[in-house]
């Protein structure tokens, strides 16, 4: 430590604050404050559209009033519907297309870049050149199921029971890649001594799958369900794109009601009160399913 | 059996098994892009035509709606004129229609170039500040600051869209180009320290220290070895953060109107006469995507660093 203070110009230490200073003031100033005045406005009864009216003090009023709603509930059942199907799907296909790829058969790479190109788009685009596939009319999506199987005329995005199926399978179509990738490098990172003691050991091919390959794929595929956990659970643009949460509210996500109480509505302390909610799930399950994965990583 | 060979050299068969499945999945998967593009290239008429068109006589209808507006005109107004004058003027015509003017779209898409290259230099460069930071000295707090930068990225756009809405229009930023600017390099800051922390730690410390012996300061050291060394992954990174900015649809709804509003917004708006005009969005959705596909090309290598925010490295 000593030596170092022989070079010229600044210190070490004055770098070091002039370096991140700039960064967490922005954070502060941008992310931080806006999220103090939402949990502020939490708790009155605050319009943002009506200027000039001073804004009550409410206590929890606000608070109670989301928890108590029913259709909330509901918004959060379709959220949670979402989740477990996009999850489950970009899981299993995901490592599937992962465990495939990683038989380092001919042109790969080229074929990898080209089947993650659907995640790297815009969801807001994505979400309008859907509808046009799901048309029931001229949609090409339509056109194909009925070349295999004639159901007649579908709509998969003006069907109440349709619809969350829409979301699901352009959400699956979209981020599979995202799963499939990360898988692809816990599979490349397993020593290949592990197989070669397997092999000498006369494991069967599936056992190596069991005891070797699952185990070391693990803790990278919940590291890929964490990023799409918490990214379906703020799902919005794509969504609104596609079914804007309808027919009804049949898609009507946790966002896309937030959005809707706070833009629309324009009810600010009820939308903050809500967004806290939401806010506290996401880092609270979060953080339980960090806990969950690293106790699984150090088995 | 012979398929039960090992994992470390697949048997042929396996190989060509599993080539062809990919194969199978990836034109699979790219079949919705393809005919968003074809689509971009057909008329009006052969974009509603059941069942789809696979093979027509493709046209740039799309591409002249996209960039014009026009006015459905009678057919003696339409003698009435002179001749027209280029091709564009004349496939508007042979749909009894005139060109009013330009439309929108130039406009929002370089409303998205314009804020996307100015919050992509802002994020890279104080990122890069910040991550090297991190990356070299002993900083206070510094997990718990990493992770403070890492959590801003879990909010829900909508939970801050609205204290923002309130606090731009107070500061006169609502709608404008330096808003933008100034909120997306804040949601990109997070991605591009912890991208950026991770390169930098793979360069080795003897350079800036062998640089810093030979007379330089901490600053020129930074600038003059750390930061050209760095350069690959501060290219990954910047691409990352236009991607982003590029992409970014909830804020731009939600904060913009007419100044600053970027391309995703807009494409949906883009409505024909008597229903959506679907070469037109097609073309639209075909150029805005076109510069992504051919960064994720480009970027390949550090994909996988880059959506997992350098949590997981080759």
């Amino acid at each position: 430590m000593s030596v170092k203070k022989k070079f010229k110009g600044l210190s070490d230490k004055a770098v070091a604050w002039l370096f991140i200073g700039p960064s967490v003031f922005l954070l502060l100033a941008i992310n931080i404050y806006p999220l103090i005045y939402a949990i502020r406005m939490s708790f009155t009864n605050f319009y943002a559209n009506k200027i000039g009216r001073e804004p009550q003090f409410v206590g929890l009023k606000n608070y109670i009033k989301v928890l108590n709603k029913e259709a909330i509930w509901e918004k959060m059942q379709v959220t949670a519907n979402f989740m477990f199907w996009t999850l489950l799907l970009q899981a299993v296909i995901g490592l599937g297309l992962a465990l495939l790829l990683n038989r380092k058969f001919k042109g790969n790479e080229l074929l990898t870049t080209l089947i993650v190109l659907p995640m790297m788009l815009s969801p807001a685009v994505v979400g309008v050149f859907w509808t046009y596939l799901y048309n029931p009319q001229v949609g090409l999506f339509n056109y194909v199921i009925n070349f295999f199987y004639d159901f007649g005329s579908f709509d998969m995005i003006g069907s109440s029971e349709l619809a969350p199926w829409s979301i699901v399978i352009v959400d699956t179509w979209m981020w599979t890649p995202f799963t499939m990738l990360i898988c692809l490098a816990g599979l490349r990172s397993v020593p290949n001594y592990l197989y070669e003691a397997a092999e000498v050991d006369r494991a069967s091919k599936w056992q190596q799958f069991i005891y070797i390959t699952l185990p070391s794929v693990l803790p990278f595929l919940l590291l890929a369900l964490l990023f799409r956990g918490i990214e379906n659970f703020k799902m919005f643009d794509m969504v609104v794109e596609l079914t804007s949460g309808g027919p009804g509210s049949a898609t009507e996500l946790a966002s896309i009601n937030l959005k809707r109480e706070a833009f629309e509505k324009w009810k600010t302390g009820y939308s903050s009160a809500f967004a806290v909610i939401l806010f506290v799930t996401i880092f609270g399950f979060g953080n339980v399913y960090v806990k969950v994965m690293n106790k699984i990583k150090e088995r | 059996m012979d398929t039960s060979r090992s994992y470390l050299e697949p048997s042929s068969f396996s190989k060509k098994l599993a080539a062809t499945i990919i194969i199978v999945y990836t034109v699979i998967t790219l079949i919705p892009i393809s005919w968003m593009v074809m689509t971009s290239f057909k008329n009006v008429n052969s974009a509603i035509s059941y069942p789809p068109e696979v093979l027509f006589e493709p046209s740039l209808e799309g591409y002249v709606n996209l960039f014009t507006n026009r006015s459905r005109q009678s057919q003696e107004y339409l003698d009435s004129l002179p001749a027209p004058e280029t091709w564009y003027e004349e496939l508007v015509r042979s749909r009894e229609m005139v060109i009013t003017g330009p439309s929108k779209f130039l406009g929002r898409y370089s409303n998205s170039m314009i804020i996307g290259f100015g919050s992509t230099f802002a994020s890279v460069f104080l990122g890069a500040l910040a991550a090297y930071a991190f990356s070299r000295f002993r900083v206070p707090l510094k997990d718990d600051l990493l992770f403070f930068i890492l959590s801003t990225r879990m909010f829900p756009p909508i939970a801050v869209a609205v204290p923002i809405f309130i606090m731009y229009r107070k500061l006169g930023l609502g709608d404008t180009h330096l808003g933008m600017i100034i909120l997306y390099t804040v949601v990109n800051l997070s991605l591009a320290v912890w991208l950026l922390k991770g390169f930098m730690d793979e360069i080795p410390k003897e350079y800036e220290e062998a640089a810093m012996i030979d007379g330089y300061s901490r600053l020129q050291a930074f600038f003059k070895v750390v930061l050209p060394q760095a350069m690959t992954g501060i290219a990954a990174t910047a691409i990352f953060c236009m991607i982003f900015s590029w992409n970014e649809y909830a804020f731009a709804v939600l904060l913009t109107q007419f100044n600053a509003q970027t391309a995703p917004p807009f494409i949906p708006t883009i409505i024909g006469e008597g229903g959506l005009d679907w070469p037109a969005i097609g073309a639209g959705t075909t150029l805005f995507l076109l510069p992504v596909m051919i960064f994720t090309i480009i970027l390949r290598k550090h994909l996988l660093r880059g959506i997992t925010f350098g949590a997981v490295r080759k």
